[in-house]
């Protein structure tokens, strides 16, 4: 029984006590209004946790990802304040997003610069070339009039506000992606061994091109559900730590740093953690500083359960006999 | 004589899953006594337990008669145990010296007067290594004397050698049993872990027999030959199917399916050329950094020959060159790895989750989506035509013993449906049983019409499954011999002259 319990389980069961917790415990955090909100408030993150997890089941890392997320949408709003179309708007900024993910991908896959590196400069490289030549404001603000735009962050459907729809669909099409479709296995085959992946005759690099474009374009749609709900796109995002929170959503779900372990499922879990303990905080009052010694101390004791109960196998890990 | 280190009825679960059940053994002092199994019938874990690795659930370990609990493989060390692994555990990026002195450093230390004393050290046991050299730019063969170097340093009174002589070529061999031999001379005791018989009965003073985790036969070696060390280990007798059996007839090849012309690479190949014919198994052996691997992943396309005066290679009347492994895969040339752990098979995958991938990877799958039950069929498929023995389809690759192991990679490549297979050292770390399984395979393959090409450094291996042998030196193919015509010291004199 016990070593049935895995990282996944053990947060979704850290989550459902926190939850019972809170609602016992906290004031007004069970009311319909506050529920909504506190799934409104993770959608977002935990679109970009899916867009993230793509990248480190394939053994990588995007933390370009909140600079392309932020420059692209951006940009598409200076665009249409200026009497773009939207839709031009909407395809300039999606052809901007797969072409920083195509050049993170030629970094990774044909120059062999490890993610981690060859991201965290494109995304310094990202922000600098659009405030630059793009964006001149720190915060550009939605246009005034295409109402059904503004619909996608701020409307509700069937009484269920839109960002966790677009969640849903995000994590739905990823999930597809990543369980059946071909271009998904091999994700998780590099992920877990680059080597035999490329002897056995899987496209190694245009797999790992993809990984990157999707990540971008992934990072675009979340940027659109942030503007449309709170109707301007704040550039200063992008010198913010939220791409650790993605990481952390995506590692706290139990999608292992190592690659070929988990899906879209360990996003979700991980996501629901994170909304429901900021949430709680929040009604706590607490400060920024105390939510975020929390949120560290939860990863923490996640992975050292997950260390506990499932230990790095004695016989696997000596090659070889028993 | 007394007993330097006595088990007593000890036992080893994993997970509730006894991997040895109530082994007794005994190691005397001075003595080398060979431990023999099949993949999965106990040996390591025995010994691990001996040496600190892993704790034993029950049961009781006595050193010189006091009973001992090893923590941690340091404890061990320090009282005297050390185990040399088959992997190596020296740090790939220091120099031999360092290595060797690793853990014992003084606050300060001097480059040369560390390399002075490694230089003399190493010359006392007769290694021919520089202690100056990347331990991660050397070979197998002296990877391991290093490791063995190290432990002889620490002055123990107990080596385990986990496999020792695998990676080693005929002549390493050599050194290394007279290394044993004086390791002895100084009263240390040796346990000797091997699937190799031959040498157990060559070096050995005791041998013990497990199998399925259970202490089989055990006595001093005059008491054991082959036939009955075999028969201990597999609980029935062997055709002779497996090592030394020499065929009487040779397949005669068809259609030439590959041709090499003054093929190079860097320093590795240098100007090779011979072909490969449709129908037969082409045996290629030489020794280590004979350049062979390097030649058939040249073929696969795991590696690129040089790109001026590379040579040729003409696959039929085409001639190509691979830029990487998915187009050999897809011309059907398909090359099966002698290192299954670092380029073989997925861990995290189920057994038919790595066939599918090579089927995936070969474009052979139709449709965009493959359901569960095409995948189950298809390693229901090949676990019953390989004989993969597996709790169910679904078992992770990486919980699987040697042998096993080897078969999943091998069906991963056929599931790929080629024409030409090369073969890398595929019984390497496989026990007896599965051996005689592959090779039977390997020959079916043939008989099918499908070009088979095996590399292995075991002579009666190359001899029993050949049906012509290639044999490479220093970068290239100097030799062919008929198997029927040959013999071993022959080819072995083409090897090394």
């Amino acid at each position: 029984m016990l070593n049935r319990l895995n990282q996944e389980r053990i947060v979704l069961l850290i989550s459902v006590i926190l939850f019972i917790g809170f609602s016992v415990g906290l004031d007004g955090f069970l009311s319909g209004g506050n529920i909504l909100s506190l799934v409104q408030n993770v959608s977002i993150l935990g679109i970009l946790g899916t867009g993230m997890a793509i990248g480190v089941i394939g053994r990588g890392i995007d933390l370009s990802m909140v600079s392309t997320m932020v420059i692209s949408v951006a940009w598409m709003l200076v665009m249409v304040n200026d009497g773009t179309n939207l839709w031009v708007a909407f395809g300039l900024a999606l052809g901007f997003a797969v072409v920083i993910g195509l050049i993170n991908g030629v970094l990774i896959a044909y120059v062999e610069i490890p993610a981690i590196f060859a991201t965290l400069a494109m995304g310094v490289a990202i922000y600098g070339f659009g405030k630059s030549f793009l964006v001149g404001t720190d915060v550009v603000y939605l246009p005034q009039g295409e109402s059904w735009f503004y619909q996608i962050g701020s409307g509700r459907f069937l009484g269920i506000p839109n960002p966790v729809i677009a969640f849903a669909l995000v994590a739905l099409i990823v999930h597809v992606f990543l369980q059946f479709s071909k271009y998904g296995r091999y994700n998780y085959a590099i992920g877990d061994n680059l080597w035999t992946a490329r002897i056995t005759g899987i496209p190694v690099r245009p797999v790992m091109m993809l990984q990157y474009v999707l990540i971008a374009v992934i990072a675009l749609l979340a940027g659109v559900v942030i503007a449309t709900s709170v109707s301007s796109m704040n550039t200063r995002l992008a010198l913010s730590t939220q791409v650790y929170d993605v990481i952390l959503v995506v590692v706290l779900g139990g999608i292992g740093l190592s690659g070929g372990k988990g899906g879209v499922r360990n996003v979700i879990v991980g996501t629901l953690l994170i909304g429901i303990l900021l949430n709680g905080m929040t009604i706590l009052n607490l400060s920024y500083t105390a939510q975020n010694i929390f949120k560290s101390i939860i990863l923490l004791a996640a992975i050292v359960i997950d260390t506990m109960l499932n230990p790095r196998d004695e016989q696997t890990a000596q090659h070889g006999d028993i | 004589m007394s007993a330097l280190i006595e088990m007593k009825n000890v036992t080893k679960e994993y997970r509730g899953v006894p991997a040895i059940t109530d082994v007794d053994f005994e190691l005397e002092e001075g003595k080398v006594h060979a431990l023999l199994g099949e993949n999965g019938a106990g040996k390591s874990t025995l010994t691990k337990m001996m040496c600190g690795v892993t704790q034993r659930t029950r049961g009781e370990m006595l050193m010189n008669g006091q009973p001992v609990d090893f923590q941690t493989p340091a404890e061990a060390l320090d009282n005297g145990v050390a185990m040399v692994f088959q992997e190596t555990s020296l740090v790939p990026s220091m120099t031999v010296a360092q290595n060797l002195y690793l853990g014992d450093e003084k606050l300060f230390n001097r480059i040369r007067s560390l390399n002075i004393s490694a230089q003399t050290f190493l010359q006392s046991l007769n290694f021919n290594v520089n202690p100056t050299t990347m331990v991660g730019a050397l070979g197998a063969a002296h990877k391991q004397m290093v490791e063995i170097a190290r432990a002889v340093r620490k002055n123990v009174q107990v080596i385990i050698f986990d496999e020792p002589t695998a990676a080693l070529t005929p002549e390493e061999k050599h050194h290394f049993f007279s290394l044993v031999e004086r390791l002895k001379e100084r009263g240390v005791s040796i346990i000797f872990i091997s699937h190799a018989l031959e040498e157990a009965l060559q070096i050995a003073d005791l041998i013990t027999v497990l199998r399925d985790g259970a202490l089989i036969e055990t006595g001093p070696v005059e008491t054991f030959d082959r036939e009955r060390i075999v028969r201990a280990m597999v609980g029935r007798t062997l055709e002779s199917s497996s090592h030394g059996a020499h065929r009487n007839s040779n397949r005669v090849g068809q259609a030439k399916v590959l041709s090499l012309q003054n093929v190079s690479m860097g320093t590795i190949v240098k100007n090779t050329s011979f072909s490969i014919y449709a129908g037969q198994v082409t045996g290629m052996f030489g020794l280590i950094g004979s350049g062979r691997t390097e030649t058939a992943k040249i073929i696969a396309g795991v590696v690129k020959r040089n790109f001026l005066n590379g040579g040729e290679i003409r696959l039929h009347d085409r001639s190509v060159r691979y830029r990487v492994p998915r187009e050999a895969v897809r011309d059907g040339i398909v090359y099966v790895t002698e290192d299954r752990k670092a380029e073989g098979f997925f861990e995290t995958m189920s057994i038919s989750e790595n066939l599918n991938m090579g089927r995936l990877a070969a474009g052979l799958s139709q449709g965009v989506v493959v359901t569960r039950s095409e995948m189950k069929a298809l390693a229901d498929e090949w676990t019953s035509s390989l004989n993969i023995r597996a709790i169910d389809t679904d078992a992770r690759v990486i919980e699987l013993s040697g042998g096993n192991q080897q078969k999943v990679v091998i069906a991963k490549s056929l599931v790929q449906k080629p024409e030409i297979v090369i073969f890398d050292e595929p019984t390497r770390g496989v026990d007896v049983g599965a051996i005689a399984e592959i090779h039977e395979l390997i020959n079916r393959l043939a008989d099918e019409g499908m070009a088979v090409v095996v590399i292995s450094s075991y002579l009666p291996e190359i001899f029993s499954i050949s049906d012509r042998i290639l044999v490479c030196r220093a970068g290239r193919v100097v030799e062919e011999f008929d198997p029927l015509d040959a013999d071993e010291e022959r080819v072995m004199f083409a090897a090394v002259h």
